[in-house]
């Protein structure tokens, strides 16, 4: 049976990118009339997550439907959707190990026999064996990290689409320092166990972060100056201002000083609330939060429809949104959301000029290696004229890989070429030779993200449409929520922003058990839970904004 | 006479994620309701706001709380992805006995379910195959029930069942025979599962003593 979709939608979302889900999932909720449809046949656009297979099989492929005529009056414009702005640029990716096993004639059905009587010995990594375990990858195309106390996290726990998903802390913070990895010290007890920092040094960082969090105004004699010029002034050490300014606030030199002092509070403020860092990553890479809101979207009634031939917008003649083709159907709405890599070319002003340059490597260890598998976070700094670069190495434990093997991330604001501006990190950091205590890069992919963030997607677009814009250079997601939540309100306004949706438990049914079979096998639920239900209902009503305890274990090391 | 069921599981049972997958239209929902609270709505589609429903289900002494999921509709255009899958225990791939076409469709489902379930490889997986709307009339009835039999030896799935939601038949037999052979599995199966250990649940309570920066904040 094939399905057709109902025609009369109250918005129609295009598109399965965070900013587009968030957004629907809170349409939904509010019991709005959603369509969330896509032209790929995964969720998450720009920022889904694939496997080794897929990700191989990802090309741009922006091919231009003609739309039926005769669904369209003759009053009204048609916009074919799609253009190539916004999609994946530079993309490669190369292997840096063998094919099979280098053993004569083995390739055949024989090779299942063979590999399995020399199992003993230590296995190459090759090829094939990391496409045997092809499914264990989720390669992120925009991987993010989570600041524990940043909006986005508190939206998760607010909303309850916390239970959509689990997290995993970043256990260290790592930075470059003449010529080596060091960790960053991001507690006291991270402080004081730190044997590359002095006794003295101790002092300075405690009484910085004291000074700080005392609400210390003096930073406002800084108006104009570096977050550098603050710290040097401070009489902080060298590589106390290396560890404050490239790694706790992510500056660089000409960041100014009030921004500085900012970052550096937001990373202190998420310290302590759940590990050892102030950094959340995603299990099962970053692509779990675009499907996470679209579940909760389908949960409350919106329509999910992906793979689906998506031809052209149709407009009136006073330029409003009237309906989308979709194969034979037309499908209306009264307002249309779509991420900006799917809007018609006529649509946007001005084309991207920045992109985000991307790297992902699969490694056979760790950059730093240590005796328990860690989630790290490198922040590397500006070197020889290179931008500053976010590197996130996942091992095993993030779902992300398999077993004995590391997924790096590096991600920077490109100036030349992914390539050419990961060149240093690669030459540092990487081996090309078996023998080295440096881990190999097996696996290599490069591409660059057009940032949509800053250009201008109101201009020239009609009234009831809103383009979205695609991943930026953040580490976290917090102003992608921002602005997921100003197209909502612009759309729905007086409104509430997904509201916490209730827990699966505290849903009671209405129904009739007159005709209970007390012959059944089965042992329906004793009658003198009826107490324990009324009781559950007041409790429900009545700290509706507290976390139901799910567990006596409640606090999460 | 309203009777309530109350979602929150009673007590430290064995939780079993239950997914029912199969054509929109054959009775998922149905099925579902009729388990958790015993009634029938022929047009109950998907209950807004419900993400699973829990239900006991006492099996040779030992009580089992079944998490159901709903499809939510997602079934139709095929978006049901890793995330309502992964974690499942036991799957209900289902058909209705008046639908050809959907009984054909069992296949797509079941591929469906182990391309994106994380099931581990080589480890049997508990399905159960049910032929729902038992009640229609003989002369509406287009799969046979050695047509269903056929179909499961040949996948390799010992147990199937004819239902009807609509007068109840077999549909607590139904959840019963999924946890018996889920039980003949996990018995055989080697539990050194759980590989995601100390992970974070942002719904469980954390530690809200908000320290002042990272001067208390050890790790504690």
């Amino acid at each position: 049976m094939e399905y057709e979709l109902p025609t009369e939608f109250d918005i129609i979302i295009i598109g399965t990118g965070v900013i587009e889900s968030i957004i629907s999932a809170a349409a939904s909720r509010i019991g709005k009339r959603v369509l969330h449809i896509d032209s790929n046949n995964y969720y998450g656009g720009l920022w889904a997550s694939f496997n080794l297979d897929a990700i191989h099989k990802l090309s741009a492929n922006t091919e231009v439907l003609d739309p039926p005529t005769d669904l369209i009056n003759p009053d009204e414009t048609t916009f074919a959707l799609g253009n190539d702005f916004f999609s994946l640029k530079n993309f490669k990716t190369d292997w840096h190990i063998p094919k099979a096993e280098t053993q004569p004639e083995n390739e055949n059905v024989e090779e299942k026999n063979e590999t399995e009587s020399e199992e003993k010995p230590e296995k190459p990594i090759t090829q094939d064996s990391l496409i045997k375990d092809g499914r264990k990858f989720n390669i992120d195309l925009a991987p993010k990290l989570q600041f524990a106390r940043g909006e986005f996290v508190e939206l998760l726990i607010s909303s309850n689409i916390a239970r959509y998903s689990e997290y995993r802390s970043v256990s260290r913070v790592l930075t470059w320092l003449n010529g080596q990895l060091e960790t960053v010290p991001c507690s006291r007890s991270d402080v004081f166990a730190n044997n590359k920092v002095t006794v003295i040094e101790k002092r300075m960082l405690m009484k910085l972060f004291m000074a700080l969090d005392s609400g210390d105004q003096e930073y406002l004699n800084y108006d104009n100056k570096t977050f550098r010029a603050f710290l040097t002034d401070k009489k902080l050490t060298p590589s106390l201002i290396h560890y404050v300014l490239y790694a706790i606030s992510m500056s660089t030199d000409e960041t100014l000083c009030l921004q500085g002092i900012q970052n550096t509070k937001r990373f202190l403020d998420s310290l302590g609330r759940f590990g050892k860092t102030p950094f959340l990553f995603s299990m099962y890479g970053s692509g779990e939060i675009t499907q996470a809101f679209c579940r909760l979207s389908a949960v409350f009634g919106g329509i999910y429809a992906l793979s689906q031939p998506l031809s052209s917008l149709i407009f009136d003649n006073e330029n409003n949104f009237k309906g989308l083709i979709c194969g034979k159907q037309r499908i209306s709405a009264e307002f249309l959301v779509m991420g900006a890599e799917k809007a018609p070319p006529e649509f946007i002003k001005s084309p991207p000029r920045s992109f985000i340059a991307r790297a992902v490597f699969i490694t056979d260890r760790s950059i730093m290696s240590s005796e328990k598998e860690h989630l790290t976070l490198l922040l590397y700094p500006p070197e020889g004229g290179k931008n500053s670069c976010v590197i996130i190495e996942l091992g095993t434990l993030t779902g992300t890989c398999p077993k004995d093997l590391y997924l790096v991330h590096l991600i920077s604001q490109q100036v030349a070429s992914p390539e050419d501006d990961f060149k240093h990190c690669v030459e540092n950091l990487f081996s090309k030779f078996e023998d080295d205590k440096k881990p190999k890069i097996l696996w290599s992919c490069f591409f660059s993200i057009p940032d949509s963030n800053a250009l201008d997607l109101k201009t020239g677009v009609p009234g009831n449409v809103v383009l979205c814009p695609g991943p930026d250079l953040d580490l976290d997601y917090d102003d992608a929520v921002k602005k997921a939540k100003a197209i909502f309100s612009d759309l729905y306004p007086d409104t509430e922003f997904l509201p916490r949706a209730p827990d699966p438990e505290d849903i009671i049914i209405e129904g009739d058990t007159e005709d209970r079979n007390d012959e059944d096998e089965v042992v329906l639920k004793p009658e003198e839970n009826t107490d324990k239900v009324a009781e559950s209902e007041t409790e429900a009503k009545s700290d509706n904004d507290q976390e139901v305890p799910k567990s006596e274990n409640e606090h999460e090391e | 006479m309203g009777s309530r069921v109350n979602m929150r599981p009673t007590s430290k049972n064995t939780l079993l994620k239950v997914v029912i997958l199969g054509d929109g239209g054959v009775g998922k929902s149905c099925l579902m309701n009729r388990f958790v609270s015993n009634q029938f709505d022929e047009h109950s589609f998907h209950t807004i706001g419900v993400e699973f429903l829990n239900k006991d289900i006492e099996i040779d002494g030992e009580t089992y709380t079944l998490q159901i999921w709903d499809t939510a509709g997602q079934e139709r255009f095929k978006t049901l992805r890793t995330p309502f899958y992964r974690g499942s225990d036991i799957c209900m791939l289902t058909y209705a006995i008046d639908d050809k076409h959907s009984f054909r469709n069992l296949q797509m489902w079941k591929n469906e379910f182990l391309y994106y379930a994380d099931v581990k490889e080589n480890v049997q997986f508990p399905f159960i195959v049910i032929g729902n709307k038992s009640d229609v009339e003989a002369n509406e009835r287009e799969v046979s029930q050695v047509e269903m039999e056929t179909w499961c030896n040949e996948n390799a799935i010992s147990a199937c069942i004819e239902t009807s939601a609509k007068n109840a038949s077999n549909v607590q037999e139904a959840f019963a025979t999924a946890v018996q052979h889920w039980l003949r599995l996990e018995n055989r199966a080697d539990k050194n599962e759980c590989l995601y250990t100390d992970t974070v649940d942002l719904t469980k309570k954390q530690s809200e003593n908000r320290t002042s920066c990272c001067i208390n904040a050890s790790d504690e």
